[in-house]
C-alpha cells in the first residue's frame, strides 16, 4: 500500500514542494522544490528525512518534477549534485526545456548579487539536467519493470503535468500546481477516471473562492487605461515565460476594440524567446492557439512591438513589458529607474518577488529604494500588484477528484486547521478518506489490492444467464472454484475442476430417523405420511412410490417398523447435501407428528 | 459574509467568508495582492437555510429554513478548526401548515433571538439556555414576512399582507397594531426593513420601509401611523415564482436611501428623498444587472437575485446573491456633482 512522506521541513505558507511516496516496495520523490523566502538551509528540503543511512541513488527509483517554477524544481541541482542522486529524473519535455534557464537565472541572483556561497553552480544545473528523462503526455514510461509513469496536462504553465505512478495495480497520482479553469493561452487539466489508490493535490488555495476572470482583467486594463490616458506610462515586469503571454494577449484584444493608439512594448529577447518555446511546444497551449498559430504566430501582435532600449525615453504614454520579473536587474530593473520618479507612471507587479529584490521591496511598501553607488531612488510612480495565478481552488479540486475518482485523497501545503472543511466536502460527496499530513509526518494509506484472475468462458457464460444483466459499476457474486497454479490464478466451474484436478465429486447423503406413534402397519402409515405430506406441500413433488416409499422433490422417506415396539414405526427420511434445507424442513415437520384425523 | 444553500437536498453548505481587503476597508487601498474571498470556515446544514443571522456578541449564527419553523444554532469556528458546528435545535411547537420562521437577533440583556412563523407563533427564545423570554400576544394567524428589534424592548412585526404590529416585550400582552396597508390586493405579498439609526436616535424616528410582490413601496414613521410618509411604484414586473426573495434594505451610511430586490435578476437603488404620497412609479438612482449576465446560462433559467445587503462602511457598495450561486459585490457611480 502507499505509504506518503513529506519532507518538506518546516513552514506552513506556500513553500516547496518536495514529497515521498512508497509504493509497493517502490520510493519516488515528488518535486523537489525550493522555498523562496528563506536565505538559509530552510530554503531546501530535509533530505534526511528520506533515508537516515543508505545511498537516495539505491533508494529512490526514481524523481518526478511537475513544472518548472521554483518552488517545485528549485532544489533539484542541489539534491542531485550535492546531495547525490544519479537515479532518473522525469518530466515533461517543455519542462525540460525551461527549468535550467530558470534555475540558472535564480542562481545568478543568489550568488552573484546576493554573495551566498552554499548554492550549486551552472556547472551542477548542467550536470543534473543530464539524468533528466523527458516523456511525452499519455506516454506510459516504464521506469522499471514493475513501475511505471504516465503524466497528465495540468494547465497553470507551459509543460505543468500531474503524474499518474503505478505499480502492478496500485497507484498514486500526484497533481503537482494545476488549473481547472483554461486561460487565454494554456488549457484546463485533465485526467481519465483511472481511479488511483490515492490522490495528492496542492490544497493551498483551497481556501479561496476566485473572484471572476473577467473583474480581475478588467480591473487590470482598467488601471493600464487609466495610466495611458493621463499620458503616463507603465512598466510590466515579466518572465519570459508564463503570465506574460497571457497579458500579451488580454491587452492586444483590449487595444484593439478600445481603438487605442498609445505604442505597446515587448523586450526582443523576450519575444525570441518566448516565441521559440511556444511554436516548439505548441501543443501545450489551448485549443485557440494551436487554431491561429498555423495561418499567424500567435505572438506576432498588431498593437505590440519590439522594444529598444532608447524608447524609454520616449515622451507619452506607452506600456513595456520586460524581463526579468522582480525588477532584480537588467531590463526591467533599468526602466523602472527611468520611469520611478513620475507620479503619472505605473508599475505592475504581476507574481511572486523574491525577499532582496527591488520588486519585493516596492511590493512592501518602500518608497525610497537604495541602488548601486548608493544612489538614493525616489519611487514616485504608482506600484500595483496584481496576480493572475493559475491555480485550482475549492472548487477545482472538487472537479478534479470527480474526474480522476480515486479511493483516498491527500491534501498538501494548506493549513491543518483550515482544511477541516474542505476534508469534510470531500468525505461526504466523495466518500473516499481524506488526509492533511503536516510537513514532515509520514502517512499510509490502505489499499485494497485487486489480483488479476483469469475466468474460464464456461463459467462467465453460465454466471451471466442467471438473472438480467449485472451493472457494470457493481460487484456480482459468482460461485465458481478458484485454482492457483505456479503464479497463475484462474476460476473455472466445480465440474472443470474437479475434471482438471482428476477428482470425482464426492456425494453425500443425510438419513435421518424419524420415530412415529402408530400401531398400524406399516403400508398405512406410510399412506397417512403421503397423505399429510401431500396436504401441506402443495408446491412441491409428493409422491407414492409402488415400493412403498415416498419422495418429495428427491428426497426419500421409507417407513419400517421399530424393532423392538411395534407400535412405533421409524421413518428413514434421506437426503443429499444439495437438499439440506428441504431436509431439515422435512424432518422437523415429521417430528411433530401425524395428525390424528389423517385416514 | 455568510453565504448559505438553499436547496432541498441535505448537503447545504454554510460559508463564512472573508472578503479580500479591497473590501474590508472603508477606503479604497493602493496596493492589495489578495483580491479573493476566503472561506473562513464552512459547514454543512440538513436542511436549507432560508435564513441565517448572527448573534451579536457570541460566536454563533442560527439559521432557519423548511420543513418546520425550528432554528439551528451553529458555533463558528473555534481556534483549531475551520468547521462551523451545529451546536443545538430550538424547536418549537407544530401547527399545521407553519412554513419557516423568520428570525432578528439581538444580545442586549443576554444573545436572543426573536423567531416566528406566524403572528400567533411569535417568541424570544434565548440562545444559550434554550429558555422562552417573551411570548407574544396572538392576534391573528398571519404569515410573517420579517421581523425585527427596534430597540431592546420594542419588537416590529411585519405580515406578508403587509399589516404591521409593534410590541414592548415589557408587557407581555401587548401588541399594537401598527398600520395596516392601504388598497392592498389579497396576492399581494410585503416585507419590510427599518434602518439602523446613528447613535442617540430613537428606534422608531426612523421610517419603516414595506415592499410589495407588485413593486409597491410605503414609508411610515412609527410614531405616526395614521399616516403614510411617502408612497411609491417601482418600476418592476411581479415575481413570477412568489415573493420569497422579497427584500428590501435601507443604506446604513446614505441617506434616505434603500435597495430592492427579488423580482429578478437586478437589484435597484433609490433615493427616497424625493418622494411623496402620491404613490407615482419612482425612478431607481440605478439598478444592477449583473447577475442577469453572469455565468454560463445554458440552462435557460434566469438567475433571481435571493437577497442582498448594504456593505455598512462604504456608502455606495451592496452585496448580492443569486439562485445561480453568484455573489456580486458592487458600487454605482453617481453621474454628476456629488461626491
Amino acid at each position: 500500500f502507499p505509504a506518503v512522506r513529506l519532507c518538506s521541513g518546516a513552514g506552513q505558507d506556500v513553500g516547496r514542494s518536495c514529497v515521498l511516496v512508497s509504493i509497493a516496495g517502490k520510493n519516488v520523490m515528488l518535486d523537489c522544490g525550493m522555498h523562496m523566502g528563506y536565505n538559509d538551509d530552510r530554503r531546501f528540503p530535509d533530505f534526511s528525512y528520506i533515508t537516515q543511512n543508505g545511498r537516495l541513488t539505491d533508494f529512490l527509483d526514481c524523481v518526478i518534477i511537475s513544472h518548472f517554477h521554483l518552488d517545485h524544481c528549485g532544489a533539484l541541482p542541489y539534491f542531485s549534485e550535492m546531495v547525490g542522486y544519479d537515479g532518473p529524473i522525469y518530466m515533461t519535455h517543455p519542462t525540460k526545456a525551461i527549468c535550467p534557464i530558470l534555475l540558472e537565472d535564480y542562481r545568478k541572483i543568489t550568488v552573484d548579487k546576493k554573495g551566498e556561497t552554499n548554492f550549486f553552480t551552472s556547472q551542477m544545473i548542467k550536470d543534473c539536467m543530464k539524468k533528466v528523462v523527458a516523456v511525452h503526455l499519455h506516454q506510459t514510461v516504464q521506469v522499471d519493470e514493475e513501475l511505471e509513469i504516465k503524466a497528465y496536462y495540468a494547465g497553470h504553465v507551459l509543460g505543468a503535468a500531474m503524474f499518474q505512478i503505478k505499480v502492478g495495480c496500485e497507484s498514486v497520482v500526484y497533481t503537482g500546481d494545476y488549473n481547472m479553469t483554461p486561460d487565454r493561452h494554456l488549457g484546463a487539466a485533465w485526467i481519465e477516471k483511472c481511479r488511483p489508490d490515492l490522490l495528492i493535490t496542492e490544497s493551498t488555495y483551497a481556501t479561496t473562492i476566485r473572484d471572476s476572470k473577467r473583474c480581475r482583467e478588467r480591473d487590470f486594463l482598467k488601471k493600464v487605461h487609466e495610466t495611458v490616458e493621463r499620458g503616463g506610462k507603465v512598466l510590466i515586469p515579466v518572465f519570459a515565460l508564463g503570465r506574460a503571454q497571457e497579458l500579451c494577449i488580454l491587452l492586444e484584444t483590449f487595444w484593439e476594440r478600445m481603438n487605442l493608439k498609445a505604442p505597446i512594448y515587448f523586450s526582443t529577447g523576450l519575444t525570441e524567446k518566448a516565441n521559440h518555446y511556444y511554436k516548439l511546444f505548441i501543443t501545450w497551449t489551448n485549443q485557440k492557439i494551436r487554431k491561429t498559430f498555423v495561418q499567424r504566430n500567435m505572438f506576432e501582435f498588431k498593437h505590440i512591438k519590439a522594444f529598444d532600449r532608447a524608447f524609454a525615453d520616449n515622451p507619452g504614454p506607452m506600456v513595456v513589458f520586460a524581463t526579468p520579473g522582480m525588477l532584480h536587474a537588467g531590463q526591467s530593473l533599468q526602466i523602472f529607474r527611468k520611469w520611478a520618479g513620475n507620479e503619472k507612471n505605473m508599475v505592475i507587479m504581476p507574481g511572486y518577488c523574491v525577499q532582496g529584490t527591488v520588486g519585493h521591496k516596492i511590493l512592501s511598501g518602500q518608497r525610497k529604494l537604495e541602488m548601486e553607488g548608493r544612489q538614493i531612488l525616489e519611487v514616485k510612480m504608482q506600484v500595483e500588484y496584481m496576480s493572475f495565478s493559475a491555480h485550482a481552488d475549492a472548487k477545482g479540486i472538487m472537479q478534479l477528484i470527480r474526474q480522476a475518482e480515486p479511493r483516498n485523497v491527500l491534501l498538501v501545503h494548506g493549513e491543518a486547521k483550515k482544511m477541516e472543511f474542505l476534508k469534510q466536502k470531500i468525505e461526504q460527496e466523495f466518500h473516499v478518506s481524506c488526509f492533511m499530513p503536516a510537513n514532515g509526518e509520514t502517512t499510509t494509506i490502505l489499499t485494497n489490492p485487486c489480483i488479476p484472475v483469469d475466468i474460464s468462458l464456461g463459467l462467465l457464460k453460465r454466471e451471466t444467464a442467471i438473472g438480467p444483466l449485472p451493472d457494470a459499476k457493481k460487484p456480482k457474486l459468482m460461485h465458481g472454484t478458484l485454482l492457483m497454479k505456479d503464479n497463475s490464478f484462474r476460476l473455472v466451474s466445480p465440474e472443470q475442476a474437479l475434471k482438471e484436478l482428476g477428482l470425482a465429486e464426492h456425494q453425500l447423503r443425510f438419513t435421518c430417523r424419524v420415530h412415529i406413534q402408530d400401531p398400524r402397519k406399516e403400508h398405512e402409515t406410510v399412506l397417512r405420511v403421503y397423505n399429510h405430506l401431500k396436504g401441506i406441500l402443495k408446491d412441491y413433488s409428493v409422491q407414492h412410490l409402488p415400493d412403498g416409499s415416498i419422495t418429495v422433490e428427491s428426497i426419500l422417506i421409507q417407513a419400517t417398523a421399530h424393532s423392538e415396539d411395534q407400535g412405533t414405526k421409524v421413518l428413514l427420511v434421506s437426503w443429499t447435501y444439495q437438499d439440506e434445507e428441504l431436509g431439515s424442513y422435512l424432518t422437523s415437520l415429521l417430528k411433530k407428528g401425524l395428525p390424528q384425523s389423517t385416514p | 459574509v455568510c453565504v448559505a444553500g438553499y436547496e432541498q437536498s441535505d448537503g447545504n453548505e454554510i460559508l463564512q467568508l472573508i472578503p479580500p481587503p479591497t473590501l474590508l476597508t472603508k477606503e479604497t487601498q493602493g496596493l492589495c495582492p489578495e483580491r479573493d474571498f476566503k472561506v473562513e470556515c464552512g459547514g454543512f446544514s440538513e436542511r436549507p437555510v432560508y435564513s441565517l443571522k448572527y448573534v451579536p456578541d457570541t460566536s454563533l449564527l442560527v439559521t432557519s429554513g423548511p420543513p418546520d419553523s425550528s432554528l439551528q444554532v451553529w458555533q463558528v469556528s473555534a481556534e483549531d478548526s475551520d468547521v462551523i458546528k451545529s451546536v443545538s435545535t430550538l424547536a418549537t411547537e407544530n401547527g399545521t401548515g407553519q412554513s419557516w420562521a423568520k428570525i432578528a437577533t439581538i444580545s442586549a440583556r443576554a444573545p436572543w433571538v426573536l423567531h416566528g412563523s406566524r403572528l400567533d407563533r411569535v417568541q424570544i427564545t434565548e440562545v444559550e439556555s434554550r429558555k422562552n423570554v417573551y411570548t407574544a400576544a396572538s392576534r391573528g394567524s398571519e404569515e410573517i414576512s420579517s421581523l425585527a428589534f427596534l430597540d431592546c424592548n420594542t419588537l416590529l412585526l411585519c405580515c406578508t399582507t403587509g399589516r404591521l404590529c409593534l410590541a414592548d416585550i415589557r408587557q407581555p400582552q401587548s401588541l399594537v397594531e401598527a398600520m395596516r396597508v392601504p388598497s392592498a390586493s389579497c396576492s399581494e405579498r410585503w416585507c419590510m426593513s427599518t434602518r439602523h439609526g446613528g447613535q442617540g436616535l430613537e428606534p422608531s424616528s426612523q421610517p419603516v420601509a414595506r415592499l410589495s410582490s407588485r413593486g409597491l413601496l410605503t414609508l411610515t414613521d412609527l410614531r405616526k401611523t395614521s399616516e403614510v410618509l411617502a408612497l411609491a411604484k417601482a418600476r418592476v414586473l411581479s415575481p413570477g415564482s412568489g415573493a420569497e426573495f422579497l427584500c428590501v434594505s435601507w443604506a446604513p451610511a446614505l441617506e434616505g436611501y434603500l435597495a430592492i430586490s427579488g423580482f429578478d435578476g437586478t437589484v435597484h437603488v433609490y433615493d427616497t428623498q424625493s418622494w411623496d404620497s402620491s404613490g407615482k412609479e419612482a425612478e431607481p438612482v440605478f439598478i444592477h444587472k449583473g447577475h442577469a449576465f453572469g455565468g454560463a446560462g445554458g440552462s435557460g433559467d434566469l438567475p433571481q437575485v435571493t437577497v442582498h445587503t448594504w456593505h455598512l462602511q462604504k456608502p455606495r457598495t451592496l452585496l448580492s446573491a443569486a439562485s445561480d450561486g453568484s455573489l456580486h459585490v458592487w458600487d454605482w457611480v453617481q453621474p454628476c456633482g456629488k461626491c
